[in-house]
């Protein structure tokens, strides 16, 4: 089919490339503005604008607030198919209590899961979900956003296409086809050392965006290979589903081994029991991990088979001080507080996974690797937008006098997923500001109202951009990149403003106070403002040059 | 404090050896230094350099955080690095003489 190996590989790096290439930088964007999910949290809803807290007193605080949870509305509409007859007003048999907090984390996450009476499968569990103040026990509402971990977050590993998990599948077949990009780029790349430190960017723009590109890609090849490879690690559990297809019997079976093997009950026994006092579990378990040398705070607290005599309490230490989540589970019975298992330091393979998916989860404390990682992800976004544009100028000009317009739906879908995607990013957090507290009866909740302000801004950048390259179908430089930046800049310093009238925190009070979680995104933010303004000038110049050239070009033509 | 500092000579000694290893080849050295000579003995010592700083930057991060951390810090640290050479020697190539100050005045 091809000439040599190397003509193949070029085949699949850029067909590939293209397509995948609008999916993976949404991915990349994203996953880069995930690493400051908390933060992300804190500048959207200013009511948890306060410093992390520990995991409060579970007797005292979180109990009463446990047995108050009930599934919300979205939860019960997406449970009906799933259930025989009708659900019940009110869910009685809890069978787990969940709470995990990170060393970033000012406000606590809860999660109740309920049996479901008359569901069509066993083991079928529907979640309530809340998060609350762990000083005083108070909710968030429930209509908030929180724009990072609740938004940008899901974006990053599900686009947010929940239907059949399609999400899920589309950005594990981009994060797979990305590592066969990566190693066909190696391939076509002749000089991966020579030009390691290369960029030109008074060549023609052909030969500069190839040059940004060789070179975003090749310094940050292990960042580009390992995220890829561990994205596709952590959800094996979804793209491999055998445990709960084909292998479902041996799965089950192997669970209740499993249980008799660490004696933690696999299923109730069904006979009521109370619970015990689970901060003095609490406390047993932080002792235990001092005197193994490995004082922590408590990063995941759950309870299994709550109320019944089976029931048990698992305390797990916080991973902050390294890759793994959480780790040196400790176990006890919930009637009693008597210890039931300690777990056993993880296996080699247990630990090589602890550090895939901990590496690319992140909730370790350590601020410059979550900076490089911000990095990494926006070399990673640089690199797929010049592999965008190199793609247009190679064609653009062929296509012209083929007067195709291949090269100009390529532009106006690159302007759309680069540019129009930084809009959109900050057209949500200014609707985040704008919208009222609550919205009037009738709309749909202030956080979905958020989300859609989202894809709105975005369809309309859409919109501009298919408007706006049309130059391109006749060789030229398209005008939306330049107004889109502009755009940007004046939306970039619109949000940080609207947070300062709408919050009163504006950056000498944040930063004169050290918070940084609200100052860092108002100064990032900024900083990208200062970005596109360049950008868009860089822009001006490249049209004067380009209309410059084409008429020395059409001077010598009529010569 | 200290692990700051130590992470942030880390980030230092990691560009000093990308910076090297720039200056190894002859297009950036060109850059860099004009129609200075540019010996193969000085090639092998500016390549030395560079590998010695990498290590010295795996090293100061291993004596901060936990092996599996600063395996991670130094990766990208070196990505880092490579980034902001390739920049410099774009925009402020004549900088870069700082890395070999003790090899003369350039020659342009």
């Amino acid at each position: 089919m091809f000439q040599n190996f190397r003509l193949s590989m070029a085949w699949l790096h850029t067909w590939f490339g293209l397509v995948l290439g609008f999916v993976l930088i949404v991915v990349f964007f994203f996953g880069a503005m995930s690493v400051f999910d908390r933060e992300i949290d804190r500048w959207s809803i200013p009511a948890s604008r306060f410093e992390p807290q520990p995991m409060p007193s579970f007797d005292k605080l979180l109990r009463p607030i446990f047995e108050d949870m009930q599934p919300l509305e979205p939860a019960r509409a997406a449970m009906r198919d799933h259930v025989n007859g009708p659900l019940p007003d009110k869910f009685t048999v809890p069978s787990s209590w969940g709470a995990y907090t990170t060393h970033r984390d000012p406000v606590l996450s809860l999660f109740v899961g309920y049996e479901v009476p008359n569901a069509k499968l066993p083991e079928t569990n529907i979640f309530a979900l809340r998060t609350v103040d762990p000083r005083n026990g108070t909710a968030l509402p429930d209509d908030r956003l929180k724009v990072g971990s609740g938004f940008f977050y899901p974006l990053h590993y599900s686009l947010t296409l929940e239907w059949k998990n399609l999400g899920y599948w589309i950005v594990g077949f981009a994060a797979l086809m990305m590592l066969v990009g990566l190693v066909t780029g190696v391939v076509m790349h002749r000089k991966l050392f020579r030009e390691l430190f290369t960029f030109r960017p008074n060549k023609s723009t052909q030969r500069s965006m190839l040059d940004m590109h060789n070179l975003t890609g090749v310094v940050a090849l292990p960042f580009h290979f390992f995220f890829a490879f561990t994205g596709l690690v952590i959800f094996a559990g979804i793209y491999f589903p055998v445990a709960h297809t084909q292998l479902e019997p041996l799965h089950e079976q192997h669970e209740v081994i499993d249980a008799q093997k660490t004696g933690l009950p696999h299923d109730r026994a069904g006979v009521a029991a109370p619970i015990a006092s689970v901060d003095a579990m609490v406390a047993e378990a932080q002792r235990r991990w001092a005197a193994k040398g490995m004082a922590g705070d408590v990063g995941f607290l759950s309870l299994v088979h709550v109320g019944d005599r089976n029931g048990y309490v698992s305390v797990y230490r916080a991973g902050t001080d390294r890759i793994a989540l959480t780790g040196e589970g400790i176990h006890f019975k919930a009637s009693t507080g008597e210890l039931l298992r300690e777990d056993p330091p993880p296996t080699v393979v247990g630990r090589i996974n602890e550090f895939l998916t901990g590496l690319h989860l992140q909730h370790f404390r350590h601020w410059l690797l979550r900076w490089l990682y911000v990095l990494g992800g926006l070399l990673g976004c640089v690199c797929i937008a010049t592999g965008f544009l190199f793609f247009v100028e190679k064609r653009k000009r062929q296509h012209a006098k083929q007067h195709s317009n291949g090269a100009r739906l390529v532009d106006a879908l690159a302007v759309t997923t680069v540019t129009g995607m930084l809009i959109a990013a900050l057209g949500i957090m200014i609707a985040n500001r704008l919208l009222p507290d609550v919205m009037p009866a009738g709309w749909p909740w202030r956080g979905d109202m958020e989300q859609y302000c989202f894809w709105g801004v975005w369809a309309l950048a859409m919109a501009h951009a298919f408007w706006r390259t049309a130059p391109v179908a006749e060789g030229h430089l398209a005008p939306a990149w330049r107004e889109q930046c502009l755009a940007i800049a004046v939306l970039a310093v619109v949000a940080p403003v609207l947070n300062w009238i709408t919050t009163g925190d504006h950056l000498l009070r944040t930063i004169g106070n050290g918070y940084w979680p609200v100052a860092g995104i108002d100064l990032f933010m900024l900083t990208s403002a200062g970005i596109a303004l360049l950008a868009a000038r860089k822009l001006k110049q490249r049209v004067a040059v380009d209309a410059h050239a084409n008429v020395t070009r059409a001077e010598v033509n009529h010569a | 404090m200290l692990d700051s500092l130590m992470l942030l000579a880390a980030l230092l000694v990691c560009a000093a050896g990308m910076g090297w290893f720039a200056l190894s080849m002859d297009v950036h050295w060109e850059q860099v230094r004009g129609k200075a000579p540019h010996p193969r003995a000085l090639v092998k010592t500016l390549r030395v350099l560079g590998a010695a700083a990498l290590f010295v930057s795996l090293v100061l991060c291993l004596a901060v955080d936990s092996a599996s951390m600063a395996v991670l810090v130094w990766l990208m640290a070196v990505a880092g690095a490579a980034v902001a050479i390739a920049f410099t020697l774009t925009w402020r190539a004549r900088a870069l003489s700082v890395l070999v100050f003790w090899a003369g005045p350039a020659r342009r």
